[in-house]
């Protein structure tokens, strides 16, 4: 029998009868991340209160919207060979920019991980440099970048999707390589392998799903993007899109919209499909490249024949995968073959353009318009993300398994958002703006609708993902719904759906740059003007968007370090 | 002790799909008991206390806890009878991310309207309340660290501080040690049975180590695929005759029975129910 031992000494924090302190001294730590976020709140109510968002420009909006469908019913479609070809355009663009990204990412992402990383700190700063500064580079401009280099056409929007892409591929493949189990690595190292061996042996099958679900993801996104890039003149729906609307031709340009609408759906329930046949994942997972992917390793069979692979589902699925992916590329370079610009001025046009663009300058006496720019462009970002936090903590609440109230609600709730995200904000803001006119409502609306479905899907799954042990335990001591939301579910989601939001505002802020390129507000509009008349104003301005957005960047990092 | 049982199942049976998770079970607990449910992972003991709790519907058979028959309860007359049975899981079940004294409070939540987060939402005469209840599991000095940063031993501790925290008259508690080290095992068991001494508490525990539940037990109920083998006081009872209930690994069904027709011989003066050959 063991001895039980003695009860445990208990020495009392304070002497009886002294006052006790009940509430816990707040840590340095915490004031600052709940000052910053506040700080952001404010800022964020203020954009609204001085942008003067309102019900009544949309009020307004309403009353165009009978104008506007008289000139815009009936649509005059264009021929179904049109469309096709017009589509392949578009996704081949969206494929081989996403291609060009994966293939820059892998590199910049071993640099970037602090388990590969060759040169320590120095080589890790500089990948993660070169993702920042990639993410921060609005793909729309790089475009228009291009163009003056490469003549209009294709080739600057697959060029423009594969640099701006680079820095969210990295970034999560660089965070799939940081968390990869280290021991098959150090087995192949300790057989002698060298570092090559050792990334593609021990580390790239590890990170193989969550490379997968980055890439399909990074697609989708591309494929949204193309509307914009249509309207810096990139081939494809997009720009037959932007000439119809421009020319205010909405009968010819409206069924393109539509046409567009219908294949981001496509494209999302294919890449759903892919997703979860290819990898078996159950979203799930702390970090958004978790999100994408959850490993799933399945149990191989025993092989019947011991030199031959069986061709088991799992192999079936990966092969087919690998095959029709080959597919695809080959159509796409065929498809954007048909329309290579001529190489044969290349460097003389580089040459050109760059001495148009250097040295970067604006002139002094626009300084003030372009800080307004600046700051309109901000502004919009932030109320827009306040609105869509709001929104899709409705939508987050009620599309969690553990929280909504039945499954049916959940199901509602869970294909709304869906929906949700197959519609291109940048489309919405453009019928917003077409229906507003040109105030901020319309970008704030569009950027807030659109968010519901990035940050309403990313809170539902952080609500889903906590630990349901608490919620249980709370349950058995007889607390309601509401009170085992917030006393255990919310405090193990928040420091992700601080995260979310924060990934939002600087999703947020790129997208209302972009606002000026389809007509809206802001310093998107400017930049497009410069790039007619004023290459050197035009650089100075993409130089300042890409620090600002830095700025907005290092800001949500520090937040984010500061609540995990 | 009063002879009032404060538990009462009669005829209780649950079925998870193919799986009998509980037989037939009958039992009565009386107030201020000290009762060990004694038995192999899967033979039902955690299922039982969850119907207990309301956690569990049974598939038939009725279990009356407090005076109340628990499968009919809903809503807040459930929530109500939950608020006075405290329970303890084998995995404390503590919200990592919250302060231990907030974590403690949580278990006031039953008696308060609406919900709440963070420290200040709580009144300030159950903050004290919990502060006292962190004293008496020894871990006052620990009431504003995250509840993630204690050890097992300490985690379990504030669980326990929660559950105390809903003034309970039952303490129910699942494998409570099971996740722990000797050292904090015995400290933490010595602490519930304190505690229900002291509060003149009715307490149900499972445990799946003999020696641990003959020691501390004063009565001790063995369950088996689902039915109750052995029901019988603590005292006077041998390791080696509890062993028989579970002490040995049967892989086939030929031994199942040999190992149940042995038991029968052994506790055949105690055993409250015979066990049915498969």
């Amino acid at each position: 029998m063991t001895a039980i031992a003695p009860p445990r000494a208990s020495a009392p924090a304070t002497p009886p009868g002294a006052p006790r302190r009940t509430l816990a001294r707040p840590s340095g730590r915490v004031l600052t991340a709940a000052a910053l976020l506040l700080g952001l709140g404010v800022a964020a109510i203020w954009s609204i209160v001085d942008l003067e968002v309102g019900l009544n420009q949309l009020e307004r909006g309403l009353a165009n919207a009978g104008r506007f469908l008289q000139r815009t019913v009936p649509f005059e479609w264009p021929s179904l060979g049109d469309v096709l070809w017009l589509s392949a355009m578009t996704l081949a663009i969206v494929v081989l920019g996403t291609l060009l990204a994966t293939v820059i990412s892998i590199p910049v992402a071993y640099l970037s991980a602090a388990n590969t990383s060759p040169g320590g700190l120095v080589t890790r700063l500089l990948g993660r440099l070169i993702g920042i500064v990639s993410r921060a580079t609005p793909d729309a401009f790089l475009a228009l970048a291009f163009a003056m280099i490469i003549a209009q056409g294709a080739l600057p929007g697959i060029l423009a999707l594969g640099l701006h892409s680079v820095g969210m591929i990295s970034k999560l493949t660089a965070d799939a390589i940081e968390q990869i189990d280290e021991g098959p690595r150090l087995a192949l190292r300790a057989a002698g392998a060298t570092k090559a061996q050792e990334f593609w042996g021990g580390i790239w099958p590890q990170i193989l799903p969550s490379v997968i679900a980055t890439v399909l993801h990074r697609a989708d996104i591309n494929l949204r993007a193309t509307v914009v890039l249509g309207f810096v003149g990139v081939a494809g729906l997009g720009l037959e899109l932007s000439l119809g609307l421009k020319s205010l031709n909405y009968r010819e340009g409206i069924p393109y919209a539509i046409i567009m609408f219908a294949l981001c759906i496509v494209f999302e329930i294919i890449a759903t499909s892919v997703r979860s046949t290819l990898l078996g994942v159950r979203p799930s997972g702390r970090s958004l490249g978790g999100l994408l992917a959850r490993r799933t390793v399945p149990a191989a069979p025993v092989a019947v024949d011991p030199l031959k692979q069986p061709w088991t589902p799992e192999r079936r699925r990966l092969a087919g995968f690998s095959r029709s992916s080959i597919v695809v590329i080959i159509g796409a370079l065929a498809v954007i073959s048909t329309s290579l610009p001529n190489f044969s001025l290349f460097w003389q046009n580089i040459g050109i353009a760059l001495n148009r663009m250097l040295p970067p300058q604006i002139d002094e006496a626009k300084w003030g318009s372009v800080a307004e720019d600046f700051l309109i462009t901000i502004q919009v970002g932030l109320a827009a993300t306040l609105v869509g936090v709001i929104l899709s903590a409705v939508f987050g609440v009620f599309a969690a398994r553990n929280v909504a109230p039945n499954p049916t609600v959940r199901g509602i709730f869970r294909l709304l958002l869906v929906v949700n995200r197959g519609i291109p904000e940048l489309l919405l803001a453009f019928f917003l703006i077409i229906l507003t006119g040109l105030g901020a409502t319309a970008g704030v609306v569009a950027l807030a609708i659109g968010g519901i479905g990035l940050l309403g899907k990313l809170v539902a799954d952080s609500l889903e993902e906590v630990d349901p042990g608490p919620e249980r335990a709370l349950r058995a001591t007889g607390a309601t719904r509401a009170q085992i939301f917030f006393a255990a579910t919310l405090p193990q989601a928040a420091p992700a759906i601080v995260g979310h939001v924060l990934y939002l505002l600087d999703t947020n802020v790129r997208a209302s740059s972009l606002l000026g390129v389809i007509g809206g507000a802001g310093i998107g509009f400017t930049i497009l003007q410069a790039s007619r008349i004023n290459h050197q104003e035009m650089l100075a301005l993409l130089i300042i968007m890409v620090f600002v957005v830095l700025a907005i960047e290092a800001l949500s990092s520090l937040i984010r370090s500061l609540v995990k | 002790m009063s002879a009032s049982p404060v538990i009462r199942l009669d005829d209780v049976s649950k079925r998870f799909g193919a799986t009998q998770a509980l037989e037939e079970v009958s039992l009565e607990i009386e107030a201020g008991s000290v009762v060990v449910l004694l038995g192999l992972s899967g033979s039902g003991k955690s299922t039982l206390l969850r119907h207990l709790d309301g956690l569990e519907v049974p598939t038939s058979g009725s279990v009356e806890v407090l005076g109340q028959s628990v499968p009919e309860l809903r809503g807040r007359a459930l929530r109500a009878l939950r608020g006075r049975v405290g329970f303890i899981f084998q995995q404390f079940e503590l919200v990592g991310s919250i302060t231990v004294l907030e974590n403690v409070l949580t278990g006031a939540l039953a008696r308060l309207r609406g919900p709440r987060l963070g420290l200040p939402s709580y009144p300030k005469a159950l903050r004290e309340q919990a502060f006292a209840h962190l004293e008496e599991v020894g871990l006052a000095a620990q009431a504003f660290q995250r509840a993630d940063t204690l050890s097992g031993g300490q985690q379990q501790r504030v669980a326990i501080a929660r559950a105390l925290m809903q003034d309970p008259e039952i303490l129910l508690a699942d494998e409570p040690v099971a996740s722990l080290d000797p050292e904090s095992s015995d400290q933490v068991m010595n602490l519930i049975r304190e505690i229900g001494l002291r509060r003149g508490l009715t307490v149900v525990c499972s445990l799946h180590q003999v020696d641990l539940a003959l020691a501390w037990a004063d009565r001790i109920v063995g369950l088996r695929h689902g039915r109750v083998v052995l029901d019988t006081p603590a005292e006077g009872l041998s390791k080696e005759q509890v062993m028989e209930i579970y002490g040995r690994v049967a892989t086939s069904t030929a031994e199942i029975a040999a190992l149940q027709d042995e038991l029968l011989e052994t506790v055949a003066a105690i055993a409250a129910e015979e066990n049915a050959a498969r």
